[in-house]
């Protein structure tokens, strides 16, 4: 049943103003349409609405010649006319009121996306170049790794001829995973990188650093630092070559690729590849070696990293280092990430689910759009309410999180697909000790709800 | 509710013969000054058209409730009349009006009684029933009976 709102107020506030009133009400009680009339008059003002009444309404009528604090009502459907117009034409207004469109409910995930559009939109300089190259190379690692994982169904070596367990099918995913969409992970990162920094001239010296990156063991990190490298040498060779109109073409098809190619090839062979090595075996080295202490540690700090700006740059920096780490056959931070990454909408979600009194119509509506976008690992879903109160809510899921992601590391749980949220769980081999990793998410989503209720005053 | 102080059967004139609403307001007006309501009736007069000139206090169905907020009110009050010829008023439905409730509030108000009386009677109004009967009424005493019903 449509509810309507009314509001009625005149100069002097005392006649006028309650004559509107109860013609008003007459009219609506004709009609068999619910209203609630406030009135505006001399005795102040009598049947104020409420927050929760204002959000329920289809529409509010004004009439009146006084100020109503018509702020209340912005978003809503409103008819407003002078005070002698509800006395004379009551009936015409409700009329007119309830044939008003509704208006459509927020689409919450809508609203998420267009956040995530303008986060990108606004981003500049090195973050930007970074998360292209990224953005580039996760659909390699999401198939490559998933495909990897497939193959493991029909045993641990089955794709290796000599072993027992030996498959034709596994051979083919392994290759197809591993040597193929794996291998190309590193290249497309530094290459896409280059990309974004120095355009279509960038691309080649860029995958060709990645590549190189790769084979000389330097891993996700030489990746980063050949991309960067490439994108700057090809934007100064851009920038400091001049040639005649004439020769544009020849510049953009050969003297850049070949000498950007040249430097970042001879600068990664000879300068680079080794040092970075050492790096990223002594970093997983110390990964893979970690105590249970330690690995719980790293993997509370990653969870809080990533609740801390829910897809902003500090969780995106955590995010990478974890897919990163993929390339080098670590996949504990990957399971931590993608645990913490889930907690906070789910575990807002939770919280509106426990507690609705403590939260707004819209808020509990967002909730629901939450769950939906955490389980698909996507942590923008918890902005709405931490920008509507950050001192409660950031604090809050990066508990949450932190938890989670220390849980993980401390089952030990392994994640080979830097994605896919609830939907890679059912997967056989994607994700290591299952069944402890979904606990870790089901506490962690917990934690964060009992915190932010626990913070949060009632709304009465 | 004090009704006994807003209302007596000296302002309530059951055959009024005026040419115009602001001849009719005046009348009344002195019979408010008469029963010691006013303490300026003229500038009460004048709050009243000035309130009359912002926005015609003709609601309809034959019926105007002009009022006035002035410093010139001692106590507030309800004097009633009914028209022996309807005088037009710029109603809100145009048509001419047959009864009036002229209203005097003072400047300060020690409290909201007489305003929720006065409110309420503003509500009844809007239903026929009621209009009828203080139409139908013939004695002032017939009004104040009525008017106790709110």
């Amino acid at each position: 049943m449509k509810k309507l709102l009314a509001v009625t107020g005149c100069a002097t506030g005392i006649a006028h103003t309650y004559m509107a009133a109860e013609a008003i009400q007459k009219a609506a009680k004709e009609k068999n349409v619910e209203i609630k009339v406030e009135t505006r008059g001399a005795s102040g003002t009598e049947n104020k609405f409420t927050e929760e009444e204002i959000n329920e309404a289809h529409a509010i009528i004004i009439a009146a010649d006084t100020d109503v604090d018509a702020g209340r009502f912005a978003g809503k459907n409103v008819i407003n006319v002078g005070v002698a117009e509800g006395i004379k034409n009551a009936h015409g207004l409700i009329a007119k009121a309830l044939a008003m469109n509704e208006i459509a409910k927020k689409d919450y995930a809508e609203e998420v996306n267009k956040l995530k559009q303008e986060r990108s939109a606004n981003m500049s300089g090195a973050y930007k170049h970074l998360l292209n190259g990224v953005s580039y190379m996760l659909p390699l690692v999401v198939a490559g790794g998933l495909l990897i994982a497939i193959s493991f169904i029909f045993g641990i070596k089955a794709f290796d001829p000599s072993d027992p367990e030996y498959n034709r099918i596994a051979e083919a995913l392994m290759t197809i995973g591993g040597g193929s969409a794996f291998a190309l992970m590193v290249p497309v990162l530094a290459g896409f990188i280059a990309f974004s920094i120095a355009e279509k001239p960038g691309l080649a010296p860029g995958l060709v650093g990645g590549m190189l990156a790769s084979s000389t063991g330097a891993g996700f990190l030489g990746g980063i630092i050949a991309g960067f490298l490439a994108g700057y040498v090809t934007k100064w060779l851009k920038e400091n070559i001049k040639v005649s109109k004439n020769f544009e073409g020849i510049k953009s098809i050969l003297i850049l690729p070949f000498l950007a190619t040249l430097i970042v090839g001879l600068l990664m062979t000879f300068v680079i590849g080794t040092p970075v090595k050492g790096i990223m075996d002594g970093l997983t080295d110390w990964l893979t070696g970690m105590s249970s202490t330690n690995a719980v540690f790293l993997g509370l700090l990653l969870g809080a990293m990533m609740a801390f700006d829910m897809g902003g740059p500090v969780n995106k920096v955590a995010y990478t280092f974890a897919v990163g780490l993929l390339a080098s056959n670590v996949f504990e931070p990957m399971a931590a990430v993608m645990a913490a990454g889930m907690t906070p909408p789910l575990g807002l979600w939770l919280a509106t689910v426990l507690a609705p009194k403590k939260y707004t119509i819209d808020e509990r509506e967002a909730g629901k759009a939450a769950s939906v976008l955490g389980i698909s690992f996507i942590t923008e879903g918890a902005i709405p309410f931490a920008a509507a109160d950050p001192l409660r809510v950031i604090p809050s899921i990066m508990v949450g999180s932190a938890v989670t992601g220390g849980l993980s590391m401390l089952f030990g749980a392994t994640l080979r697909a830097p994605h896919g949220g609830i939907f890679v769980l059912p997967i056989p081999n994607a994700v290591g000790n299952v069944l402890m990793y979904a606990l870790a998410i089901i506490i962690g989503t917990v934690v964060t709800a009992i915190v932010v209720n626990t913070l949060k005053k009632s709304k009465e | 509710m004090d009704l006994v102080a807003l209302i007596n059967e000296q302002i309530i004139s059951l055959e009024l013969s005026a040419e115009s609403k602001e001849a009719a307001i005046k009348i009344m007006a002195d019979k408010l000054l008469e029963s010691g309501f006013l303490s300026d009736r003229d500038k009460y007069v004048e709050a009243v058209l000035v309130r009359e000139q912002k926005g015609s206090t003709g609601v309809g169905f034959e019926i105007a409730i002009p009022h006035g907020k002035s410093a010139g009110v001692k106590r507030s009050a309800l004097a009633i009349a009914k028209l022996n010829e309807p005088i037009d008023w710029q109603s809100l439905d145009d048509r001419p009006v047959k009864m009036f409730f002229l209203i005097a509030v003072p400047q300060e108000q020690a409290g909201d009684e007489h305003l929720k009386i006065l409110s309420s009677l503003s509500r009844k109004l809007i239903h026929e029933e009621f209009r009828n009967q203080l139409l139908a009424a013939k004695t002032p005493t017939e009004i104040i009976d009525i008017i106790k019903t709110i």
